[in-house]
């Protein structure tokens, strides 16, 4: 098997006297679609704001094909531009248009000429379905509609890997399924994904691997069916037994 | 409308005829003293015609038209030094190099605290001793300039604080550096909120300089109160230069709504242009919620 695109071995993360990530080890191989799993502050999203740096860890090692994370400055500005995010809460840029935020990236960090980035950008919102919005503000989206936006955004970076941190956490019910949708769409297009999500039926049908976590340890990892049907530890059973009861 | 619904219930039947009588009271007192104040000056002859037709003259009025050219000036030129600056100052208080932000924290609390006043007379009093004997325009401006640079960089700082920490995220994860992220998404955002702050400390700014007269400085006060010494007529050119002064406030304050409707239009319009290429025109609701969030802080402050 060839090198993995992320690699993350012995990391270690305290918040103060908390430690919230304890000797993680994680490979993630090129085109996987990974789905961390497992109950609020079992560190999932540290975990995955790690591997673009939004958070800083203590020791260990984070390598994204291969060349480790660069701990500041102009090369880990470069860095991140190879790795797409999408956030929680979307956080698309207030004061630009939908259009505006995906070109954003490709002008700013890649140099892109704006008529080009601007071509680009609509095929992006096209792809996502939110082409009628393109020049609306944030504001005046809906939340589903500001995620796809937010994954444009990332797309347009032409990114090595993606990062979801609970994308359709903050999302009503009746907007989950397009955000979940162009997700999945992705994965099926052998796009290499690192996805924190509640959502099990996302991870069953697009995740090739899952990993559990809790108390921030990686408890388990293991294919989606072999997970959610015959999870080895008592703590993983448990923690399906109440998310999947209803 | 915007800042009573967004801070307060709406009013109840009891709180409606409450407000109602505290709004006659209100009225009937101001009422009274402004006719009390008016029959004072009338038994003293201040409103007699012959204490007022002076202003009419072509001398009486360019004088005070020069030193409400020295205020606009003075005012002007320390606004367009201390605006930059204070952006400047503000930046370097969240900068990630300690020095740069303990030095502009240490003139930030230096300068906010010490009074204006003082100030401007060490640079009349005391510099000169030290050899350094500014001219008069610079003895003014400059320590009104150190004292609204420190101000202004707070606002900024402020400003600054009051962008969600997301946006900072979304802009480093996207492969910005941290100054573009500050000069493309944040400070953008940050300006929008501060606006009519800002207006206000440009008000406050243009007050300061009526402390011209300390340093003899030809602005608007000083003129007024030259012109009172030849003419003894004190109340009549004070009530004409406090006059002056709230016209052009209430010109800043306009200016200040028009930013800040203009800011507001704006993203109407885009979605208005959306719109048209196929989107629901249920914008506009939207968008208002979030400019008249805005809306209340200018009241506030």
């Amino acid at each position: 098997m060839t090198e993995p695109l992320v690699r993350i071995a012995g990391v270690n993360k305290s918040f103060g006297s908390f430690q919230a990530l304890h000797d993680i080890d994680l490979d993630v191989a090129r085109g996987e679609v990974v789905v961390i799993v497992g109950a609020s502050g079992s560190g999932k999203s540290t975990l995955c704001r790690c591997i673009n740096r939004l958070e800083t860890i203590d020791s260990g090692t984070i390598t994204i094909d291969g060349k480790p994370l660069p701990e500041e400055g102009r090369a880990l500005a470069r860095l991140r531009a190879d790795v797409g995010m999408v956030f929680q809460s979307f956080n698309l840029f207030g004061h630009k248009t939908a259009l505006e935020n995906v070109m954003l990236g490709p002008v700013k960090v890649r140099g892109v000429r704006a008529a080009e980035a601007r071509e680009q950008a609509r095929a992006l919102l096209r792809r996502v379905g939110v082409d009628d919005k393109e020049n609306n503000r944030p504001s005046e989206l809906s939340g589903g509609q500001q995620q796809r936006v937010a994954i444009a955004r990332a797309l347009a970076m032409q990114p090595k890997v993606m990062l979801f941190d609970e994308p359709t956490s903050a999302l009503d019910p009746e907007m989950i399924k397009e955000v979940l949708d162009v997700m999945v769409g992705l994965a099926g297009e052998g796009m290499t994904m690192v996805v924190v999500t509640h959502e099990m039926g996302f991870a069953r049908q697009a995740g090739d691997r899952v990993v559990y976590m809790d108390a921030g340890r990686v408890v388990e990892i293991d294919t989606p069916d072999r997970f959610f049907t015959d999870a080895r530890s008592d703590r993983a059973r448990d923690f399906l037994s109440k998310i999947l009861a209803h | 409308m915007s800042a009573d619904r967004v801070l307060f219930d709406a009013p109840g039947p009891v709180g409606r005829r409450r407000i109602r009588i505290a709004t006659a009271a209100t009225v009937l007192v101001i009422a009274a003293v402004i006719a009390l104040a008016v029959k004072q000056f009338g038994d003293n002859g201040q409103l007699a015609a012959e204490r007022w037709t002076p202003f009419g003259q072509l001398s009486y009025l360019r004088f005070l038209w020069d030193g409400l050219k020295g205020t606009l000036l003075a005012a002007g030129v320390a606004a367009l030094i201390s605006f930059p600056a204070g952006a400047v100052f503000g930046l370097m208080r969240i900068s990630v190099r300690r020095p740069v932000r303990w030095l502009a924290g240490v003139y930030v609390e230096l300068f906010r605290a010490v009074p204006l006043l003082l100030l401007i007379y060490a640079f009349l009093l005391g510099l000169p001793r030290l050899g350094v004997n500014l001219p008069i325009f610079w003895k003014l401006v400059v320590p009104i300039v150190l004292v609204n640079t420190a101000v202004l960089a707070e606002l900024v700082r402020a400003g600054i604080g009051a962008v969600d920490r997301g946006q900072f995220e979304a802009g480093e994860a996207v492969g910005l550096r941290r100054g573009q992220v500050l000069r493309l998404v944040v400070l953008p955002q940050a300006l929008r909120l501060i606006v009519p702050t800002l207006v206000t400390q440009l008000t406050t700014l243009l007050k300061d300089t009526t402390l011209g007269y300390v340093v003899s400085y030809p602005e608007l006060m000083k003129q007024g109160n030259n012109l009172t010494v030849y003419t003894h007529l004190l109340i009549q050119t004070y009530l004409i230069v406090a006059v002056v002064y709230v016209v052009i406030n209430l010109l800043l304050s306009q200016l200040a709504h028009a930013l800040d409707r203009r800011l507001a239009r704006r993203r109407v319009v885009d979605a208005g242009g959306a719109a048209g290429g196929g989107g629901a025109p249920h914008v506009a609701h939207e968008t208002e919620p979030a400019g008249d969030r805005i809306a209340p802080m200018g009241q506030l402050f």
